[in-house]
């Protein structure tokens, strides 16, 4: 069906858009609810004054602190809600795409389209609204609103004056803060949606300037300004790099036809999927953009080299911003990795892709270095920030599985299945952990493993869902974390065992035969075994060691629930029927994107 | 949970309550106790003991009613060997993860049974015999969470779930260890888990190697990998994995990981301390069960799936078998405490279950069972005085105490009966499995048979020494001599609950003595099995006559 209708008025738009749809209308509910007051203004030239409701002094009920929050949670809930029914009522009527000049389709066939929602975009989208969500909630806890607030007393001591004033502060920040998520989510969708690098970029710096502001929102404390400068500046320089590679893409799309046909757009006849398959022989010009494409989404995913800012950056922020960098962030970056790699850049069954080499050697040191730098530090909130990186350097090394051209369709089908199911369990479990940590945190520290000293004493309910957390990272089966583990070293034994002789008479003749491929997958198995060692000793020392405080974890009730929420995911979506949906939704991802 | 509980219909066969049971029940008790206010916690954890032992007994009886219910197992093989179908109380499929193909599939045959029917005896005995351990509700829970797992490993024919299990039986020894031992049982907790953990792990990459190579059966294998775990299906597989040296490699990988559980000389380091620093109901079910696991897993997986590689590794097993038995027994002569003896000793007898297996005879591979079996109620014995002697004394060293049966006649006469039996004297169940294996091993090599039976002489050597410094040899006719650790203490006799406990080893170890056929029926029925039909395909495709 081609229909060619003005956008606006179409009506498929509101249902393949109808997540965004609901992110734009949560963040105009947003600025104008807390605004609701009594303002007037005089018509001219007459004493007649009418309510215009925005401004003046605000309504009680509308500018209850609490409310941002609520209507966050809400729209994210939602948001979330609409992206899922994309799986519940079937693939072939859920792929719509829209193009630049307005024209809306549904079952996307071949022509020039810029935002795509298919199966794909909208497990990330899901993804991304679940990981704001849990990070939101935790914020709740982490930055009270209280009714209540009252400037202190002239006579009161200073440190409830310091508690009063921060009170106040809270209050005043709430807008801010969930406008702000909300901006992240939107910006966040627009990626997981858009086929066109222009408008991925778009998407990419909308959700990262809002994440630069929110990991430094909490500006008491001396180490948020720290962290978001380091990492504003390492994220900045790292967009360069990535509009200058998208620029260099650009001409080089046209450059064969005068520029006329110069062009963003990934997919569609003169999209760029297609002239790179086109290329014979590998251009320079081509290589430079995508290599510089490959810096800025490296940073975005933390591999090394360019993971610097991280553990910076996830230790000075407040735990549930960490939790959000940590997932969501993270799962941003992969959607646009796999888009440039699969859809643009991928290899033909047989022929090897020129950064493969490259990808290959980034992901071996990105978990190795994830691992070593995991190991040696005291800091939980640095630890975990390098287990990222550790396993962004396992999902690398699937793609690299992927470009080696040596795996079947079916193959490359269940390597990103791997990926797509290994971010999204990694949003139960890493965001459960740092929630964990936003409660100690609450009560002071966070910042040194003491904090998590006889934990299973003050808490056994909390220090038992943290150790199920740590060995869900770590990847024991029968939690999830091990199933996508085992999923990505299945995609990688398959792929490249098929290139083994089998007529080696001795296993030595079998491994020397063999793509060097193979090795990636006994490097992420000799990784998960050493990265047991920290995660157990998180366990070791909540049990084993004794508490140096004496204060019980707070209440937090929004917390602890979302940290049993998070549990209960974790477990059932290791074995059993909700395991199976995942998987499921994830091949229908993973089928939508190899379709393109 | 849903899924298992309805199996598309059925509800649990026997099998599956057996195993499931002890894990959930277990779990459920330990968080009764932490739930449980203050106050009561006192009443509660008799309660938790009562309930833990209860739950033991039924367990055992349900055990013992599977057996009798179908003839004892003796008729039970119909179809051929190890497929799917042929085992007894085999359960449904029911898919744990599809998307590589986990599935529930449990089943036993006469492999399993004896070991399932131990580990429900040892259970209820051990527990009896540390009735009052400190911390009690913990300690009893914990000992069913490990019946739970150690079930669990016997009777599961999906590699994946007996590699889950496998390792989940580390789990409830390390606490055991590390919160009830002696003075050194950090180290000894944490050698115990990292040297077996590690060594599960070379198992675990031949097991993957084994799946990735497994042949795709519908609604079994992975949706998303096609390749599946599952023990009967993969027998079938014949040529399962084309390359001879890759088979070769798993083989042997699964060889280490399961030597080191056995364990066997040169990886049994982690025993002696893992045995003196655990405490007595530890040690028991260490010994009686979980040594017997490795020569389990060997058997059921690595035997089974390579027959060819184990005939051509038959060298290899002897000497891994001689060097156990011979090892062991010569540095138990030079030791000083009694628990790391009895350790050394067990060593040494899992040596001749090498030598058994390596026989290739339907009569030395039931002698290899039957030496899984009859050690498995000895040793428990044989930690049981050790746990006492230590218990009442104070000490472990062999030579301080001595004049045992002056003071402790009855720890000194069930001292006597277990050291007896250990060291093979007929009429017990020891004698049974060593003599079955010393005749097989002359039927397949002739007179090299002296070498290992000559080393059986250690054997009763460091048993009677060890016998005569403690229960005799006081020098005085009415007192023994105490050791220092005594201090004015007076010497008492053991419990009734310890008493018990051993009386019913001893008497089952008399009785297993007498009337061997009770187990030795189905074992040999399997190993027939085994040999007439794996075996001789394998040696017709080595090219060897049989």
């Amino acid at each position: 069906m081609n229909i060619e209708s003005p956008l606006l008025a179409h009506p498929l738009l509101v249902e393949s858009l109808r997540p965004e749809m609901t992110i734009i209308v949560g963040i105009l509910l947003l600025i104008i609810v807390p605004n609701l007051g009594n303002a007037t203004v005089r018509i001219p030239m007459t004493q007649f004054r009418i309510p215009v409701f925005l401004g003046g002094e605000r309504f009680r009920a509308t500018s209850d602190p609490l409310i941002p929050g609520v209507i966050s949670m809400f729209t994210l809930i939602l948001a979330m809600a609409s992206s899922l029914m994309t799986f519940v009522e079937g693939a072939a009527l859920s792929t719509v795409c829209i193009s630049a000049n307005g024209a809306i389709q549904q079952g996307c066939t071949g022509s020039d389209y810029i935002l795509r929602s298919d199966a794909f975009s909208r497990i990330f989208t899901s993804i991304f609204s679940f990981a704001l969500l849990i990070g939101t909630a935790a914020m709740i806890n982490r930055m009270p609103a209280r009714v209540d607030a009252k400037a202190p007393h002239p006579d009161s001591s200073d440190s409830l004056k310091a508690r009063a004033i921060r009170v106040l502060l809270n209050n005043r920040r709430q807008g801010d803060f969930h406008l702000l998520i909300l901006f992240v989510a939107l910006g966040m969708n627009i990626v997981a949606l858009s086929t066109n690098l222009f408008l991925l970029f778009v998407g990419l710096e909308l959700a990262s300037l809002a994440i630069y502001v929110l990991v430094a929102f909490m500006k008491e404390e001396t180490t948020s300004g720290e962290a978001a400068t380091k990492y504003f500046l390492t994220g900045s320089v790292a967009s360069a790099v990535t509009l200058y590679g998208m620029s260099l893409l650009y001409i080089w799309s046209g450059s064969a036809s005068d520029y006329a046909s110069a062009t963003l757009n990934l997919t569609g006849p003169q999209g760029l999927a297609a002239t790179w398959a086109a290329m014979e022989t590998l251009e320079p010009l081509a290589a430079i953009g995508f290599g510089m494409l490959l810096v800025g989404f490296g940073f975005k995913v933390s591999a090394v080299p360019f993971h610097f800012a991280a553990p910076d950056a996830y230790s000075g922020t407040s735990s549930p911003m960490a939790s959000i960098l940590a997932t969501a962030s993270k799962a941003m970056g992969f959607t646009a990795l796999l888009r440039v790699l699969v859809v643009m850049a991928g290899p033909e069954l047989g022929s090897q892709a020129f950064w493969l080499p490259l990808l290959g050697l980034l992901s071996v040191v990105t978990m190795t270095w994830g691992n070593l730098a995991a190991l040696s530090t005291e800091n939980p909130k640095r630890m975990l920030a390098y287990s990222s990186v550790a396993h962004a350097g396992y999902l690398l090394a699937a793609l690299a599985a992927l470009g080696s051209g040596l795996a079947s369709e079916s193959t490359n089908e269940v390597l990103i299945t791997a990926i797509v199911f290994h971010l999204l369990v990694l949003a139960f479990f890493k965001s459960g952990a740092f929630l964990i940590l936003t409660m100690t945190e609450i009560r002071g520290d966070s910042s040194s493993m003491e904090s998590l000293y006889g934990l299973g004493r003050r808490d056994p309910i909390i220090a038992v869902s943290m150790f199920v957390f740590m060995l869900a990272l770590a990847g024991v089966p029968p939690l999830s974390g091990f199933l996508s583990k085992f999923l990505v070293i299945d995609g990688i034994i398959s792929a490249s065992t098929g290139s083994g002789s089998i007529s080696a008479a001795g296993a030595m003749d079998w491994l020397s035969s063999v793509h060097w491929v193979f090795w990636l997958a006994v490097s992420m198995a000799l990784n998960s075994a050493l990265s047991l060692f920290y995660y157990l000793r998180v366990g070791q020392v909540m049990f084993f060691e004794k508490s140096k405080s004496i204060l019980p974890l707070p209440d937090a009730p929004m917390i602890r629930i979302t940290v049993i929420l998070c549990l209960i995911l974790t477990v059932i979506s290791g074995l059993g029927p909700f395991s199976q949906t995942l998987v499921d939704m994830a091949t229908m991802a993973a089928q939508h994107l190899l379709k393109v | 949970m849903y899924c298992i509980l309805t199996h598309g219909g059925e509800f649990l066969n026997e099998l599956e309550i057996l195993t499931l049971t002890p894990l959930f029940a277990g779990l459920l008790l330990l968080l009764i106790y932490e739930v449980v206010p203050s106050s009561t916690k006192k009443q509660a954890v008799d309660l938790i003991k009562y309930a833990n032992m209860g739950i033991a007994v039924l367990l055992f009886g349900l055990a013992t009613q599977i057996g009798l219910e179908n003839d004892w197992l003796s008729t039970w093989s119909s179809g051929s060997f190890g497929a799917q179908g042929s085992y007894l109380l085999e359960s449904e499929y029911t898919s744990l993860i599809s998307s590589i193909g986990v599935n529930w599939h449990v089943g036993i045959d006469a492999l399993s049974y004896p070991m399932i029917w131990l580990t429900t005896l040892l259970i209820p005995i051990s527990m009896l015999v540390q009735w009052d351990a400190d911390k009690g509700a913990q300690f009893h829970s914990l000992i069913l969470l490990m019946e739970g797992a150690l079930l669990g490993v016997f009777a599961v024919l999906d590699l994946f779930l007996f590699y889950v299990y496998w390792e989940l039986t580390l789990v409830p020894m390390f606490f055991l260890i590390l919160v009830w031992g002696g003075e050194d049982r950090r180290y000894a907790a944490m050698k115990f888990f990292i040297y077996t953990f590690a060594a599960s792990i070379l198992m675990l990459i031949g097991i993957l190697i084994v799946y990735f190579h497994s042949a795709p059966v519908s609604g079994i294998s992975g949706t998303l990998t096609h390749h599946h775990f599952d023990i009967p299906l993969l027998m079938q597989q014949s040529s399962l994995i084309g390359s001879a040296g890759l088979r070769t490699v798993v083989f042997l990988l699964m060889l280490v990981g399961f030597a080191t559980k056995m364990p066997s000389v040169p990886v049994h380091t982690w025993l002696p301390d893992a045995h003196v620093q655990a405490p007595t109901a530890g040690s028991m079910l260490l010994a009686g069960v979980m040594l017997k696991m490795g020569a389990y897993g060997f058997l059921r997986v690595a035997v089974s799936l390579f027959p060819q590689e184990t005939i051509t590794m038959i060298p290899l097993l002897i000497f891994l078998g001689m060097a156990s038995l011979f090892y062991g027994a010569w540095v138990c002569l030079g030791q000083t405490n009694l628990k790391r003896m009895v350790a050394y000793s067990s060593v040494s007898h899992m040596g001749l279950i090498f030598l058994g297996i390596a026989t290739m005879q339907p009569l030395g591979i039931a002698g290899a069972l039957f030496m899984m079996f009859a050690h498995g109620i000895i040793s428990p014995l044989l930690f049981a005085v050790c746990g006492s002697f230590k218990h009442h004394y104070h000490t472990l060293e062999i030579g301080s105490m001595r004049g045992l049966a002056h003071h402790s006649p009855f720890m000194a006469g069930h001292m006597m009966l277990g050291w007896m039996a250990s060291l093979g004297l007929p009429l017990m169940a020891g004698f049974v499995a060593e003599v079955a294996i010393m005749i097989a091993f002359w039927m397949t090599f002739g007179w090299w048979v002296l070498i290992p039976a000559l080393t059986l002489i250690l054997t009763a050597a460091y048993y009677l020494w060890s016998m005569q410094r403690t229960i005799f040899e006081s020098g005085d006719p009415h007192h023994g001599i105490l050791p220092d650790t005594m201090h004015d203490e007076k010497p008492r006799d053991i419990t009734w609950h310890e008493n018990a406990g051993m009386f019913i080893l001893g008497g089952l170890t008399i009785l297993f003595g007498i009337l061997p056929a009770l187990f030795f029926e189905m074992m040999s029925n399997w190993s027939t099995g085994l040999v007439s039909e794996i075996m001789i395909d394998a040696l017709t495709t080595l090219g060897v006559t049989p």
